[in-house]
């Protein structure tokens, strides 16, 4: 199925869950914030947080700023 | 539709400002302004001006370093395709040139991008000659959703659209549209401009407006240098930035210096630009417009671009190529637009800028989340 | 105005909603050469409290993790701006994120759609500030100077005011300081300048004419040795915090000790 990360289409299994895309990513170590279609997704949802054909996932981290 | 205005809109109208005498007063005031206009550019670049560029150019850098601290952006163009149906006499685009003709799959489109990526590249320019049934909007709007899914910034430079297109191609992550009037004169425009729909001069004059009415975050303006009176076009583009800036008060809006040079056609430039008055314009601009984007282009040599870098000038484009694609290796067919003059690598050109104290920047802090 | 006498420095402290700081230098971690000079600044500097933005995770390599090692450093707070959103829906989201990640209920209110000034909406502001104040978060509004804007958001529980000194690039330093000094007579919480803060110079003014605090990030991060421009910047801040206290001689043209107007009248 497609999903949408970080505006970049992506092609998936089904039952894929947020967790999963963070693991696929290589973001376990770094510490980052995620959203589900504009839903803030806290740490200990992602695991159960699964994904649904067409959904839109934001990955975020800190970086310098003013 | 007219494509000639028989007289221009007011907002745009450069004659108060270009039958004046321009001295070394008026020059003093336009340095001294708090907000320089029309007036303060026609001054600026008068022609018998007795003030040295060098005076100029030391402003320019110091409100440069204001706005943009030391940095570059840097961006790269990707030609999509040279397809056109329009008869611009001085473009090697002309749909009457003997110019092999060639435009890219969305494969191919990929495989560019990507090669633009590795090179450090995060803003890219997605261009096309005018429209034609081969490359138009939807083939745009295709290669904006693929680029803007592997870039964070990307900016179209194409023939006008309408503004539902323009809100088709935001939708698609477009940010940015760069559109030259070429010619702010109705009547040299329509002499350069021979068949096609570019000749309509209202359409293309309103196109930054309806890109912006679509929700477009920057617009990119300019005009062809060489192919008119540069101070009477300057003034008419001081205007038409003032013009948006009111309009659209949430818009970026960046100004370019495209200067006319060889093109396998052969046309010579009737108004020829030379570097110290391009040099000036660039000082006058930004004395100007301090906060807005300056852009050269490859179009210009290395040695210019390396002394206007930081000195009114804040982005570049950067291994660029003119021809159909061509980052990914050689492309069958496709040949160049124009010229480009500074071929250097981006590694080597960011080491130059860093040698000269200037920071290339690849991303903008700007960069949207949503 | 309170905490004028001469009291212990424990006293001095910045307060921040529930929370206290001792430094009022705050930082801001954007265009930085490289991470090494950040690091040293913020360390140089002994501040408290730093701003950071909120980015898509991987599009920079090797840039991706900032939170880590400033976690590592001791009583340091992470404030996350919502710079990037365009209005108060995408400000609210934005500073869910960064209290997600940063732990901290700290957040800078940051919308500016202006990509030219870089002025900041205060009607969207005012929106975000009131619904994340309701949220529980410590919110640092950054505001154009307007002292009764700065009193509406007071009411709707912000923990502080940023107006700025000066547009961003502008390089007018603190050209707002009437409207400044208008707020510092009327907020009952803390005045802090952010943006167009040039020089330490500057900031000792900001202090002596009562700001509670600012923030500095391009005069820091732009010069050519941040950490000891940071050093200066703390120095500064703090001589400009002693001298309001020790209440600066009124330079008025009220009274003058040595030709009395009025003796005549004696």
């Amino acid at each position: 199925m497609k999903i949408v990360v970080n505006g970049k289409a992506l092609e998936t299994r089904p039952g894929v869950t947020l967790a999963d895309i963070l693991a696929g990513l290589n973001a376990r170590a770094a510490r980052v914030a995620t959203m589900i279609n504009g839903n803030v997704i806290p740490a200990e949802r992602r695991a159960a947080a699964v994904l649904h054909e067409g959904d839109r996932v934001e990955v975020l981290a800190f970086a310098g700023g003013g | 539709m007219r494509n000639i205005t028989k007289s221009l809109p007011e907002w745009l109208d450069p004659s108060q400002w270009i039958s004046r005498e321009y001295g070394s007063r008026e020059i003093a005031a336009a340095l001294e302004s708090e907000s320089p206009g029309p007036g303060d550019l026609a001054a600026l670049l008068a022609p018998d001006a007795a003030y040295s560029l060098e005076i100029l150019a030391h402003r320019a850098r110091a409100v440069t370093r204001r706005h943009f601290g030391r940095t570059i952006s840097l961006y790269a163009p990707l030609y999509l395709s040279n397809h056109c149906s329009s008869g611009c006499a001085y473009c090697g685009y002309a749909s009457d040139r003997d110019q092999a003709r060639r435009k890219l799959s969305l494969a191919e489109v990929r495989k560019e991008l990507s090669a633009l990526k590795r090179l450090g590249l995060r803003e890219v320019l997605l261009l096309t000659g005018d429209k034609t049934p081969d490359a138009g909007y939807e083939y745009v709007e295709e290669c904006v959703r693929l680029a803007a899914g592997m870039f964070p910034f990307v900016a179209v430079e194409v023939f006008p659209l309408t503004v539902e297109e323009y809100r088709g191609l935001v939708a698609a992550g477009c940010s940015g549209v760069t559109i030259y009037q070429e010619t702010y004169s109705p009547a040299d425009y329509k002499k350069y401009h021979r068949w096609g729909e570019k000749k309509n001069y209202m359409w293309r004059l309103e196109t930054p407006d309806r890109a912006l009415d679509a929700g477009m975050r920057w617009v990119g303006m300019g005009f062809l240098l060489g192919l008119s009176d540069p101070v009477v076009d300057s003034i008419c583009l001081l205007r038409h930035v003032e013009y948006l800036r009111r309009k659209h008060w949430r818009a970026g809006i960046s100004v370019s210096f495209p200067r006319l040079c060889a093109e396998k056609g052969g046309f010579k430039a009737p108004r020829p630009v030379d570097d110290k008055f391009l040099a000036r314009m660039i000082c006058a601009f930004r004395i100007c417009l301090p906060d807005t984007p300056l852009v050269l282009s490859t179009r210009e040599s290395a040695r210019f671009r390396d002394g206007m870098a930081g000195i009114g000038i804040s982005k570049m484009s950067v291994a660029s190529r003119t021809s159909v694609g061509g980052y990914a290796g050689k492309v069958r067919g496709g040949g160049e637009q124009f010229g480009v003059n500074d071929g250097r690598s981006v590694r080597e050109f960011c080491a130059r800028l860093k040698a000269a104290g200037l920071e290339p920047v690849f991303k903008n802090w700007d960069a949207v989340y949503r | 105005m309170s905490g004028r006498k001469n009291e212990s420095r424990k006293n001095d402290d910045l307060v921040l909603g529930k929370h206290r700081f001792v430094s009022r230098l705050l930082m801001g971690t954007g265009k930085f050469r490289d991470r090494a000079a950040m690091f040293k600044a913020i360390s140089a500097s002994g501040t408290q409290i730093v701003t950071v933005a909120l980015r898509r995770f991987g599009e920079d390599g090797d840039s991706d993790d900032l939170l880590s090692p400033l976690l590592r450093i001791k009583g340091l707070t992470i404030m996350p701006n919502t710079s990037g959103a365009a209005n108060a829906e995408e400000a609210i989201r934005a500073a869910r994120l960064g209290r997600e990640l940063s732990g901290s209920p700290f957040v800078k209110v940051e919308i500016h759609p202006n990509p030219h000034h870089l002025l900041p909406d205060p009607i969207e502001t005012y929106k975000a500030a009131k619904e994340l104040a309701a949220d529980g978060f410590v919110v640092m509004p950054y505001i154009p100077a307007d002292p009764v804007l700065a009193k509406r958001l007071e009411e709707a529980g912000c923990a502080s005011v940023m107006p700025l000194g000066s547009a961003i690039g502008s390089g007018r330093g603190l050209a707002t300081a009437d409207m400044l000094k208008i707020m510092l007579r009327e907020c009952a919480i803390p005045v802090i300048v952010d943006a167009g803060l040039r020089s330490p110079s500057e900031a000792a003014a900001a202090m002596e004419m009562g700001c509670a605090a600012v923030l500095v990030n391009s005069a820091i991060a732009a010069s050519d040795d941040p950490p000891v421009m940071a050093d200066a910047f703390a120095s500064c801040v703090k001589a400009g915090r002693q001298a309001w206290r020790a209440g600066l001689m009124i330079r008025s043209d009220n009274a003058s000790a040595t030709s009395p107007l009025t003796s005549f009248l004696a």
